[in-house]
């Protein structure tokens, strides 16, 4: 059993060995181009030279394409507000969008070795993020809306609380409260927080791997609400009878795209091409396409 | 190198210690363990009884034929349906099955580890059953007749005389199911279960890291299936010890 | 053939493959408590499916069997009750390999006759001894020897008290040295006067222990008689020329 024991560890240490020799470089991905300065990230000045993106000519943007209207697919092909812009981005800049259907939670870390240049997906700026990558301006305004049944006893999210502290704060949640959301999601970060922080606390959030899922667990009777972005809300209220947006949303935030702390070149690149979008009114058409005004 | 183990301990630090995650690795292990747990329960239960009709209906077929008694139109329809049952379940990707079981069947049921156990045991069933089956028809004929001929009935002489050397030989090969189970439940994250996968997969969305968790939860998996090996080995060494 | 009749086999037919094969085409005959019946014949004949028909091991196709006076191949019959009177012992002894050799001989009358487990352990004990394996109580059937393990499956079937001991060819499956001991087992019941059927090819044991002589062939009795008319004054040219053979 020690032997055993002693073999597996080994080998994870050299498991480790590997992965530690990957994680610094910007471009350690096989497919890179060989033209790709590694020593952009130490010297800035370098970064003039230095190609924008891991393959010349290529902007590629990791999304999670389940996420209506951002990011999702019609037929082989990916649509949504972020796709779009993305599109409208890498034209400005000359390069050709190549889209990769990542997980969710493998975006970040996807853009931070450089495996992708840029990551959008209905990403909102956290504390968090910005340790391991850098957000471009905002583009669009999200809000994670509540989803309940019609009928439910809860008008507003606070209503999940069954005692607030002196000071207002929310103190404990009421007994028999779920909340649903998908998984590694804004929704999923706030709610999964103790009370005090507005969430309500680990052991009552039900993860699920899709919005969609989340919205079954909802109809189903298994989740007291579902709090996620609102414009995918809006598309599951509408597809679904008897569930409804609560009012008052829980919270309010913009989406920004995720590049490389090292790869300020494509920050300022991107940037500089988001400004000029929205000038031309072409990020307002690309959203109203998405989103009609109500 | 010095370098090297300050990083790692770094990403350790931020993997498991500093937001309290490690804690999530252990509910999740906790979850994987109890599903697999009552999930082989309750297929081994469930395949025994599958095995035993279908071995049954081969078995006997003619005999019963002979007799014409309602016991062979009995026995043919549950054979029949033991059929469909063992090849609907592994024709269907245990991922779905979970699916159905969580959105469809057990809609009222709001516990999700319960909907694992129940799907992952069902599941597993078809499978015990024909490793069962295999086994049960692998025993000599004589031993059949030999307890028929003492006087036991066919149910008596299955549990007194045949499960009994059934499961010894396929022990080995019921220990390959359970660790298949074991793997297996990893898809239970579909239903929001936060098991040993699920544990690792937010950890690696909250922290960007994919090395730490990922080589965490394999480590833990491949743990618990080598402790596993070696329970049933000794198990079947105790059993073995009658042949010698 | 004094004694009244214990097994009556009426016109017994057993076919295969939708009557090409006939294994019994027709056979009559019946046993006598306390006689010792043997059955001899060329392999396929089917005295062994004479004999595993008697407790139904084998399904006859048409015919009947009485036992006790009940017509065992009615499906109403509860056969298991029936087979606990009749004994039997196989060609490859049928030990159950996971049991110890107390085990394989008390789990019947312990489930079955619903016996004290003392007790039951106690008669196991008894009839070891008297087949000399008593110090093989605790021993699994894979460290007997060929006659050894016979034996025990003959006092297994002794154990559940049955009215007659059923024999498929209990000594051919033995290395030569090995089948005296069986023989000298199944002597020492037949002088206790236990029904007995035995299919066999020992002659000596038919000869010297059988009540009565039945040839088969062809799934028909050819001839029954005493061992002495049998063996000296054959009728039929079928049994003569087995005879020669085997003797």
């Amino acid at each position: 059993m020690k032997k055993v024991l002693a073999i597996v560890l080994a080998a994870a240490l050299c498991l480790a060995l590997f992965a530690a020799c990957g994680t610094p470089a910007t471009t350690d991905d096989t497919t890179a181009a060989p033209t790709v300065g590694s020593t952009a990230a130490d010297d800035t000045t370098a970064a003039a030279d230095a190609k924008l993106t891991a393959t010349e000519g290529v902007l590629v943007m990791a999304t999670n394409a389940a996420f209506p209207p951002y990011e999702f697919k019609e037929g082989d092909n990916f649509a949504g507000i972020d796709v779009e812009i993305a599109t409208a981005i890498a034209e400005k800049l000359g390069l050709t969008l190549e889209i990769q259907d990542v997980e969710f939670g493998s975006i970040v870390g996807g853009v931070q070795t450089g495996k992708f240049d840029i990551g959008m997906a209905g990403m909102t700026v956290t504390e968090k993020r910005l340790k391991s990558v850098n957000f471009s301006e905002s583009y669009a305004k999200g809000i994670q809306s509540v989803i309940v049944p019609e009928g439910s006893d809860l008008t507003k999210f606070d209503d999940v609380y069954s005692e607030f502290d002196a000071e207002g704060n929310p103190a404990a949640v009421k007994e028999g409260i779920i909340i649903g959301v998908q998984q590694d999601t804004t929704g999923d970060i706030y709610c999964s927080s103790d009370p005090a922080d507005f969430g309500v606390g680990e052991a009552n959030v039900i993860r699920y791997k899709v919005g969609a899922d989340a919205v079954q667990a909802l109809k189903a009777g298994k989740v007291s609400a579902v709090v996620i972005d609102n414009e995918p809300a809006k598309s599951f209220v509408a597809a679904n009878e008897g569930l409804k947006i609560l009012d008052t949303a829980y919270t309010e935030e913009n989406y920004a795209i995720a590049i490389a702390k090292e790869n300020t070149a494509l920050l300022d690149a991107v940037n500089g091409a988001l400004k000029a979008l929205t000038e031309e009114g072409k990020v307002a058409e690309i959203i109203a396409k998405y989103i009609p005004a109500e | 190198m010095a370098e090297f183990f300050a990083s790692i301990q770094k990403k350790f630090i931020l993997c498991f210690v500093d937001d309290g995650f490690w804690k999530w690795l252990v509910q999740g292990f906790k979850n994987s363990l109890v599903i697999t747990f009552f999930a082989v329960i309750i297929g081994f239960l469930l395949g025994v009884v599958l095995a035993t009709v279908r071995s049954s209906y081969d078995k006997n077929e003619e005999s019963l034929r002979l007799r014409k008694g309602i016991g062979y139109y009995l026995l043919r329809f549950f054979n029949g349906l033991c059929k469909v049952y063992i090849t609907v379940i592994r024709g269907v990707p245990v991922v779905v099955q979970l699916m159905i079981w969580y959105f469809v069947i057990l809609v009222s049921q709001k516990n999700g580890v319960i909907v694992a156990v129940v799907a992952f045991g069902f599941n597993s069933a078809a499978y015990v059953a024909e490793i069962f089956r295999g086994g049960i028809m692998s025993i000599d004929g004589g031993q059949f007749e030999a307890g028929r001929s003492l006087g036991f009935n066919y149910v008596q002489t299955m549990i007194y005389i045949i499960i009994p050397q059934v499961i010894k030989s396929v022990l080995p090969t019921l220990l390959n199911e359970v660790i298949a189970l074991l793997k297996e439940t990893s898809v239970a994250g579909y239903v929001g279960i936060m098991d040993l996968t699920k544990a690792g997969d937010l950890i690696r969305g909250r922290t960007f890291e994919a090395f730490m968790p990922l080589i965490a939860v394999a480590i833990i998996y491949l743990i618990t299936v080598i402790v596993l090996t070696k329970v049933f080995g000794i198990f079947e060494r105790r059993l073995r010890k009658s042949e010698r | 053939m004094n004694g009244e009749v214990l097994i009556k086999v009426e016109n017994l037919k057993k076919h295969y493959l939708g009557g090409k094969v006939k294994a019994l085409d027709g056979v009559n005959c019946e046993v006598h408590k306390g006689e010792v019946l043997v059955i001899i014949g060329p392999s396929g004949s089917g005295k062994s499916t004479l004999l595993r028909s008697l407790n139904l091991l084998e399904i006859p196709t048409s015919g009947s069997i009485l036992f006790d006076g009940t017509d065992i191949t009615n499906p109403k019959t509860n056969i298991n009750i029936h087979r606990q009177k009749m004994g039997m012992v196989f060609q490859h002894f049928n030990l159950f390999p996971n049991m110890t050799i107390l085990k394989n001989m008390t789990i019947a009358p312990m489930k079955l006759l619903k016996m004290p487990k003392a007790e039951a352990e106690k008669r196991a004990l008894e009839l070891l001894d008297r087949v000399g394996l008593s110090n093989r109580a605790y021993n699994y059937p894979s460290q007997l020897s060929g006659g050894q393990k016979q034996r025990v499956a003959i006092v297994r079937a002794l154990a559940m008290n049955p009215e007659v001991m059923l024999f498929d060819e209990p000594t051919s499956a033995l290395d030569p040295e090995m089948v005296g001991e069986v023989l000298d087992v199944m002597k020492e019941l037949a002088a206790e006067g236990m029904t007995m059927v035995v299919v066999t090819h020992e002659m000596g044991f038919a000869r010297e222990v059988g009540s009565r002589v039945v040839f088969m062939d062809g799934g028909v009795l050819i001839e029954e008689n005493t061992p002495e008319e049998f063996f000296a004054h054959p009728k039929s040219q079928r049994t003569v020329d087995f005879l020669s053979k085997v003797l």
